[in-house]
């Protein structure tokens, strides 16, 4: 039978091992424990010796071929014995087209007189090198034993190929040397370490450097942080709807207030006189904007879906602000009442609307919206629709100003400025300016309300 | 509270686990008649008899070995080697037996014992009787390793090691057997694993084992009147570590001095400064992490050199000064 003479592993972490040379021809007799070949590890020579006694056939290596250890290298065989199929098969001494059965296994000549055709045999260091630099074996030229190459060979085409790297490196951006403390506060605090001199050893950047960059940096004023809720939230959400749904068109126009003045300090004297409820200039805004929306209904309308609801009712929401925010209380059924009813509702609202206490009933139903600034000094401004109503009023303040009268004289009047808001969608402008005419018309001639 | 001595302090809590405990018994060389090498047994024999206080000859692997196998049979034996430096004659059965039974037994074993030994120079007593040797314990998994710098730290220490069930190797120092501190009556213990923060600071955290724990809060009171405030640290048992009151302090003053006694190179120091830095104190660090150790050669005889071949009360008040100044 047909004994395989194997690489042997010789030492605890060896791979390969490396034929030096045979001691023994193929096709000569061999006995047990006579030295067979030599082989060469990394740290030792040794001589192999024969597993078994018999002919030494189906030699597959050479001397300088690198061999994983545990490989088959030959066969010993009794007399008269044939090579085992799998030695005809991997490999044929005499005339069997080389084919290695292990790939690391060098080809094995066709014919003992050619000159093997091996790939470069190269110590195991050299082999591992040569991988870990990416530089192919067979680029490099041998200098060990039998043109062996060796870690140094490998080494100087490393070496040749880093020659034009030696050039100068491109300059780096600086280092900063900072401890890890001074680099987690400038990152908390948004500081550049490159902006700062540090005071440690050899300039390095301490906390302290950082820390005296930011006392010295102006205080970065940190804004006041308010939740956006509650009322806020609420008008917030609104407006953005309106204004993105709601095609806004505005329309201004001035009013002579010097006969609603007059009539308004008489009214006041005499409820002063008789106890009835003050009248604000408000009051009887609404009580004017009431009077023209009963003749004006597309103006207290909503749009729902498809359908445009005239409203029957007319009730106007007054804006008060308030330190918080902006309320809107209601005067219901604004049309129906007297001016000193409404005025004593309008009284009553804003009182309670500052003191906080408006119920729920107060608020709701609105169909048209009167957002008075004049208090404040504001000539003129817009006001965005308070939805799903369709038009608002944004009064600003009288101021006494130059007229030029049908006679070509000028006066000076009170001039009261009103932009009217309206959904595009619901009201034409031509719609928008008749409102306004009327209600120019009924503050300008306030005995028009009476009708 | 009364005060006692670091050496009556452990004759106190042995006496007492042998009071308790009737598998308690001590062994050792000269541990009986003349009281051990520093008087530490000194009266026990008289008191529990020589079947539990048992002089050996002089054979350091036959201590262990039998203390090895007393522990499986149930005992709960306290060996004393003489000076650490011997215990190199123990390691086999230490190392190789004691420390790893119960894990190769699937925890079906258990090895419950206590080996105190006596480590450290400043005795003249040249370099095979003054080495510290925790370090090479603390790398062997299935051991404990305990380090008391007071004498209250050493009875709450050793009592909580000798009702520990693992081998714990008990590392006294002999220059702190006479250092005196107040030391309660009653028996109690100190779980093994917490450290210990012996002085507040906020400038520096002075990290020390044994010996240096008393040196680094002589060297803290100097610091003081100069205005720099160090907390000393006392890990108390080298293993397991308490790292979280380690780490909590180093977050709070930035900088680190590491002191023991143990040569520097492959001492424990090394360990602590990896476990802070791999840490969330890293980001806190404003200095390096300084360690002040024994240097790196054997103990020398001379009574100078000895003197200045471990950290001293000076260096540390200087290798803090420095680190505390923003200087390293």
């Amino acid at each position: 039978m047909a004994t395989p003479v194997i690489m042997p592993k010789l030492e605890m972490a060896q791979e390969t091992a490396t034929v030096v040379e045979w001691l023994k021809r193929e096709g000569e007799y061999v006995e047990k424990g006579e030295p067979l070949l030599v082989v060469e590890t990394e740290k030792i020579t040794v001589e192999i010796e024969a597993p078994a006694s018999g002919i030494l056939a189906g030699v597959r290596v050479g001397p300088g071929d690198v061999v994983p250890v545990t490989q088959i290298i030959a066969y010993i065989l009794e007399p008269g014995e044939e090579l085992p199929d799998e030695a005809r098969t991997g490999v044929a001494p005499v005339s069997v087209p080389a084919r290695p059965s292990v790939s690391p296994l060098p080809e094995i000549p066709p014919s003992p007189s050619v000159p093997p055709l091996r790939a470069p045999a190269a110590t195991p260091v050299a082999r591992r090198l040569a991988e870990t630099y990416g530089i192919d074996l067979g680029t490099v030229v041998g200098t060990g034993p039998g043109g062996q190459i060796t870690r140094s060979d490998v080494e100087a085409v490393r070496a040749r190929s880093r020659e034009p790297m030696v050039a100068p490196p491109s300059p780096e951006p600086e280092k900063v040397r900072a401890t890890p403390a001074a680099r987690r506060i400038a990152r908390e605090q948004g500081v550049d370490l490159t902006t700062l001199r540090g005071t440690g050893p050899r300039g390095r950047i301490q906390a302290a450097d950082v820390l005296q960059a930011i006392q010295m940096a102006p205080p970065a004023a940190a804004p006041e942080v308010i939740p956006l809720t509650g009322m806020r939230r609420t008008i917030a959400e609104r407006m953005t709807a309106s204004y993105q749904a709601v095609p806004h068109i505005m329309f201004t126009v001035s009013v002579d207030v010097g006969a609603l003045e007059e009539m308004r300090a008489r009214l006041n004297r005499m409820a002063e006189a008789e106890g009835g409820p003050h009248i604000s200039l408000t009051a009887l805004l609404v009580k004017a904007v009431a009077w023209t929306l009963r003749r004006h209904p597309w103006l207290n309308s909503t749009l729902r879906g498809e359908e445009i609801h005239l409203l029957p009712e007319i009730n106007i929401g007054v804006a008060v602000a308030l330190d918080t925010g902006l309320i809107v209380p209601v005067v219901h059924q604004a049309d129906r009442k007297g001016l000193a009813e409404i005025a004593a509702a309008v009284n009553d609202r804003v009182r309670r609307a500052r003191e906080g206490r408006l119920t729920p009933t107060d608020v709701a139903g609105g169909t048209f919206t009167i957002s008075n600034l004049g208090p404040f000094g504001i000539e003129q401004f817009t006001a965005i629709i308070n939805p799903p109503q369709v038009a608002i009023l944004a009064v600003g303040a009288a101021t006494r100003q130059p007229v030029a009268d049908d006679t070509g004289g000028v006066r000076v009047r009170p001039i009261m400025k009103m932009t009217l808001s309206v959904d595009h969608r619901v009201v034409d402008g031509a719609q928008a300016a008749l409102f306004l005419k009327d209600l120019k018309t009924a503050l300008e001639f306030p005995y028009f309300l009476l009708c | 509270m009364r005060e006692l001595s670091y050496a009556e302090a452990i004759r106190e809590a042995l006496r007492q686990e042998m009071q308790r405990d009737e598998r308690v018994f001590i062994i050792g060389e000269d541990v009986g008649v003349y009281g051990g090498a520093f008087g530490v047994t000194l009266g026990l024999v008289e008191e529990f008899g020589e079947e539990r206080v048992i002089d050996t000859p002089i054979s350091e692997l036959g201590v262990v070995g039998a203390m090895t196998g007393a522990a499986l049979v149930g005992m709960r034996p306290v060996g004393e080697i003489m000076f650490m430096d011997f215990i190199t004659l123990a390691s086999e059965q230490l190392v190789n037996q004691a420390a790893k039974i119960h894990f190769m037994f699937g925890g079906k074993e258990k090895v419950p014992f206590v080996l105190r030994t006596p480590a450290g120079s400043g005795t003249g007593a040249a370099a095979q009787h003054s080495q510290s040797l925790e370090n090479w314990f603390v790398h062997i998994p299935g051991l404990k390793v305990v380090m008391p710098s007071t004498p209250y730290d050493a009875k709450g220490l050793l009592i909580a090691s000798i009702r520990d069930d693992n081998p714990v190797v008990f590392v006294e120092h002999k220059l702190l057997y006479k250092v005196r501190g107040p030391v309660p009556e009653e028996p109690y213990t100190i779980p093994l694993g917490t450290a210990d923060v012996k002085r507040e600071g906020r400038d520096l955290t002075v990290i020390a084992t044994s010996i240096m724990v008393q040196r680094a809060l002589q060297a803290a009171t100097l610091l003081a009147e100069e205005g720099i405030e160090a907390e000393v640290i006392d890990p108390r048992t080298l293993k397991p570590l308490d790292k979280e009151t380690i780490i909590r302090s180093v977050i709070k003053t930035g900088r680190v001095l590491i002191v023991h006694e143990a040569c520097k190179t492959g001492g424990f120091g090394g360990e602590l400064a990896a476990v802070i830095v791999e840490s969330e104190a890293f980001d806190y660090l404003d200095a390096p992490v300084i360690r002040l150790a024994g240097r790196d050669i054997p103990i020398p005889y001379n009574r100078t050199l000895e003197y200045h071949t471990v950290p001293q009360v000076e260096d540390i008040v200087e290798a803090a000064r420095r680190l505390a100044q923003g200087r390293v």
